[in-house]
């Protein structure tokens, strides 16, 4: 049965080859679009280097001190809040503390390199999966004795030592000299929780750790022994927010911080004030935002669906005549035109990898590795298939409702 | 015939509301890119109010929470700063310089008018000279200022606008809380430090006075140097500075710089909306063009009997021309009645012209599509001999 539907699907195609292409041409780059959003989104929020096992990672990046008549003051934590209260915390299975990166600059032969640098501890590079190209990262050694130790990424050992091996060499970042221990492959700047071009000891910041304000310029990554061990994590660690100790009472009343995964994070403080998850009302958003740019497309398909029926109509005359019920050709059209949307889709697919490429190239983004991957293809099958339904449903209703007299006869008004 | 195009519309309403709609969104989209992207090419046209060319920003950051000592290291580094030959000027700024992602505002009220919401530039005296300010009226503030009672203050013409409109500004004073009165002593025509593409927004300068408030630190310092100073300078000059103030992160850069890369985030969310949109109007082009073909072609034998009655075929192509225009317009309509609110219910606070000057443009632009999609079919319809049409009959 369904390979008789493709076959007229196929050959109705064929007939018709100027309307076949408009259907194509809508369908492919609507989905095109939609496919460049979702790797888009799959960058930055979905598991990539060094960020895998995102089901495990939980980051704290933020704490709100509230005064009095709501005024918030808000910024990334302190090393003294990260070191004494979060890392203390008995449910996760490592907490890694590092720096907010720093732009610094460093100049090689006339040039100038402006660098991210990044201060991190060594659990740092255990919590994360960092592709090494050589060397290996700094141990618990060199974290306590303050080396001057960096781990680069490859587009800074490219720009400052060319081709060949880095590991050994130093480097001058912000006038301190590194030496290289080791190399790893490009974060992209969307993961601000691990992205740098240089890692160097967090020790070397050690003037930071006297500090006892709450706030400062610290993150956290937590990591959990499992993806269930999440929602225990977030408790134990609103218990712990309420043991800490306000040093200032009289200004801060109320402090407000929270573990959350990337998406919630970026949810946190997108929208709203920041102190409640809105991450439900964030995907709604963005449905609607695809609703709407799907509209037009749909509309369009929807009408050239429609005007064409009449070409059939001889066709559903003559099975409603030996018995074809409304649902039967409902099911027929709907496989019909879902054919034809994967097809588009599958040309959309091609596409978007042209655009990705372009845009990986272009820069845009810096160190974008934007990429096809089973994760963006299998959303783009669901987007497929939900534009595929809205499209067809309405024209596969008004064919199923042509009585079989007047389709035989030749259409009606 | 335009009545009678009305009714021919009208009497197949329910196949041509899928067309319409379409329509309808379409505009709807069109209006909205078109909208802002006048509102960033308005901008655009008008000056920003300084000259950025050869002014270097550097950043400097202390690693520790020592004010006393921050504050001398920040003098020291001033000094050595203006030292060098290749620095014309150098002025210390709030962090929100030009093209910067920062930014400050605060309330400003005068007797008349409460409450202006207005950007604040913290600059010292030589901001004017780095930045080459132009005065429209009075002067820049200097060491004439040091003893003055009220803190002098350089207003935008927009803040003068807004809170003195016609009259004079120079000499008035402006309430920013309980205690502090500024006195206006000079207005610039313009200073739009967010962007090339950022609306005009009241602003004023105060005036940094290191002497003064001895206890304050700024991030920000500004350098104009001289034309065809290139990166050695500035590894030369980092490294000195470095020396000055151990320990502290120093980071430099040029507004050039900051100017693409500040332009950049208004550019590629722009194009990639107006590409959206472009393939959205063609997919709609071509859906329609094939649809209008479609129904062409299934109403031979309306236009065979037209022709055999007499109808010449400018008449036939008149028609189905016509009819497309019906059908736009409808859509239109309700279209225009949609984004009408937008100037006239104010939202977000953009003047009414970009979004007259849009609708128009859409409206145009939709018109022109929808003509174009009609013209080929409709020549087809033309050609239609009687006779071979009522013979198919």
């Amino acid at each position: 049965m369904l390979k008789n539907y493709l076959k007229i699907a196929w050959k109705v195609l064929l007939r018709r080859k100027f309307f076949t292409f408009i259907s194509l041409f809508g369908i492919s780059f609507t989905l095109m679009v939609l496919l460049v959003a979702t790797a888009l989104f799959d960058h930055a929020f979905g598991p990539q280097m060094p960020e895998r096992e995102i089901d495990k990672l939980l980051f704290v990046n933020r704490i709100v001190e509230q005064g009095e008549e709501g005024h918030n003051s808000t910024g990334p934590p302190s090393y003294y809040f990260l070191n004494r209260y979060v890392k203390s915390l008995k449910t996760p299975e490592k907490v890694s503390i590092n720096s907010v990166f720093v732009q610094v600059n460093s100049y090689v032969n006339n040039r100038k390199l402006a660098l991210d640098l990044k201060f991190t501890d060594k659990e740092f590079w255990e919590v994360l999966d960092f592709n090494f190209l050589e060397g290996k990262p700094f141990g618990k050694q060199e974290v306590a004795n303050a080396d001057k130790v960096a781990v680069i990424n490859e587009n800074s050992r490219k720009q400052y030592f060319g081709t060949g091996e880095a590991i050994g060499k130093y480097i001058v970042v912000d006038q301190v000299k590194y030496r290289v221990i080791g190399v790893v492959e490009d974060v992209p700047v969307l993961r601000i929780h691990s992205y740098a071009d240089v890692w160097v000891p967090i020790t070397l910041r050690s003037q930071d750790f006297k500090n006892t304000d709450l706030k400062g310029s610290y993150l956290a990554t937590i990591k959990a022994k499992q993806s269930s061990d999440i929602p225990k994590i977030k408790d134990e660690y609103a218990q712990m927010m309420r043991k800490v100790e306000i040093r200032n009472p009289k200004e801060v009343k109320k402090i407000f911080s929270f573990p959350d995964s990337i998406l919630e994070s970026f949810v946190r403080s997108f929208l709203g004030s920041g102190n409640e998850n809105h991450v439900g009302l964030f995907y709604g958003i963005l449905a609607g935002i695809m609703f709407l740019f799907m509209l037009l497309p749909t509309t369009n398909l929807v009408n050239l669906n429609v005007s064409r029926i009449m070409e059939r109509s001889s066709e559903i005359g003559v099975r409603k005549a030996f018995g074809a019920t409304s649902k039967t050709i409902i099911g027929q059209f709907i496989i019909e035109n879902l054919f034809l949307t994967l097809l588009g889709g599958i040309l959309g697919l091609v596409l978007s990898a042209f655009i990705l490429n372009m845009i990986n190239n272009s820069g845009i983004i810096v160190y974008a590795d934007l990429g096809l991957n089973l994760r963006v293809f299998g959303w783009g099958l669901l987007i497929c298939l939900i534009f595929g339904i809205i499209s067809g449903v309405f024209p596969a209703y008004k064919m199923s409702r042509l009585q079989a007299v007047e389709a035989l006869k030749g259409g009606s008004k | 015939m335009i009545r009678h195009l009305f009714k021919l519309i009208w009497n197949r309403k329910r196949s041509n509301f899928l067309l319409m709609s379409e329509i309808f969104f379409c505009f709807l989209v069109l209006f909205a890119v078109l909208s802002l992207a006048f509102f960033n090419i308005r901008n655009y046209s008008k000056p920003i109010g300084f000259e950025h060319e050869n002014v270097w920003l550097l950043s400097l950051r202390p690693n520790t929470d020592s004010t006393a000592q921050n504050v001398v290291i920040q003098e020291q580094l001033l000094r050595r700063v203006r030292a060098f030959p290749e620095v014309e000027k150098a002025s210390f700024s709030g962090t929100n310089t030009p093209f910067s992602f920062n930014s400050s505002n605060t309330q400003l009220s005068t007797e008349k008018v409460k409450n202006v919401y207005a950007n604040i530039y913290e600059v010292q005296d030589d901001f004017s000279a780095v930045m080459k300010l132009k005065m429209q009226q009075g002067r820049w503030f200097g060491n004439q200022d040091n003893g003055s009672a009220n803190p002098p203050i350089v207003i935008n013409n927009k803040l003068k606008q807004q809170l003195f409109g016609e009259e004079e500004a120079v000499g008035k004073e402006i309430s920013l809380d309980d205690t502090t009165r500024y006195k206006v002593v000079g207005v610039v025509q313009y200073f739009r430090a967010g962007s090339e593409y950022e609306a005009d927004e009241p602003s004023y300068f105060s005036r940094i006075d290191l002497q003064k408030n001895h206890d304050r630190r700024y991030g920000s310092l500004l350098l104009r140097v001289k034309p065809g100073t290139g990166v050695a300078f500035e590894e030369k000059m980092v490294k000195e500075l470095s020396g000055i103030a151990k320990d502290w992160t120093i980071e430099a850069t040029t507004l050039e710089k900051m100017r693409n890369n500040k332009a950049k985030f208004t550019l590629v969310p722009i194009v990639a909306l107006g590409l959206i949109c472009a393939f959205l109007i063609l997919n709609v082009a071509l859906g329609l063009f094939g649809v209008l073909w479609y129904n062409i072609n299934r109403r031979t034998s309306e236009i065979g009997l037209r022709r055999a009655l007499g109808a010449p075929s400018g008449q036939i192509y008149r028609q189905f021309i016509g009819e497309v225009g019906v059908l736009t317009t409808f859509g239109l309509l309700l279209g225009v009645l949609f984004a009408i609110q937008f100037p006239l219910l104010q939202v977000f606070q953009v003047e009414s012209e970009v979004y007259f000057l849009a609708l128009g443009c859409a409206v145009l632009l939709i018109y022109l599509v929808t003509t174009l999609c009609a013209l080929y079919p409709s020549r087809q319809a033309a050609r239609i001999q009687p006779a071979v049409a009522l013979h198919e009959e």
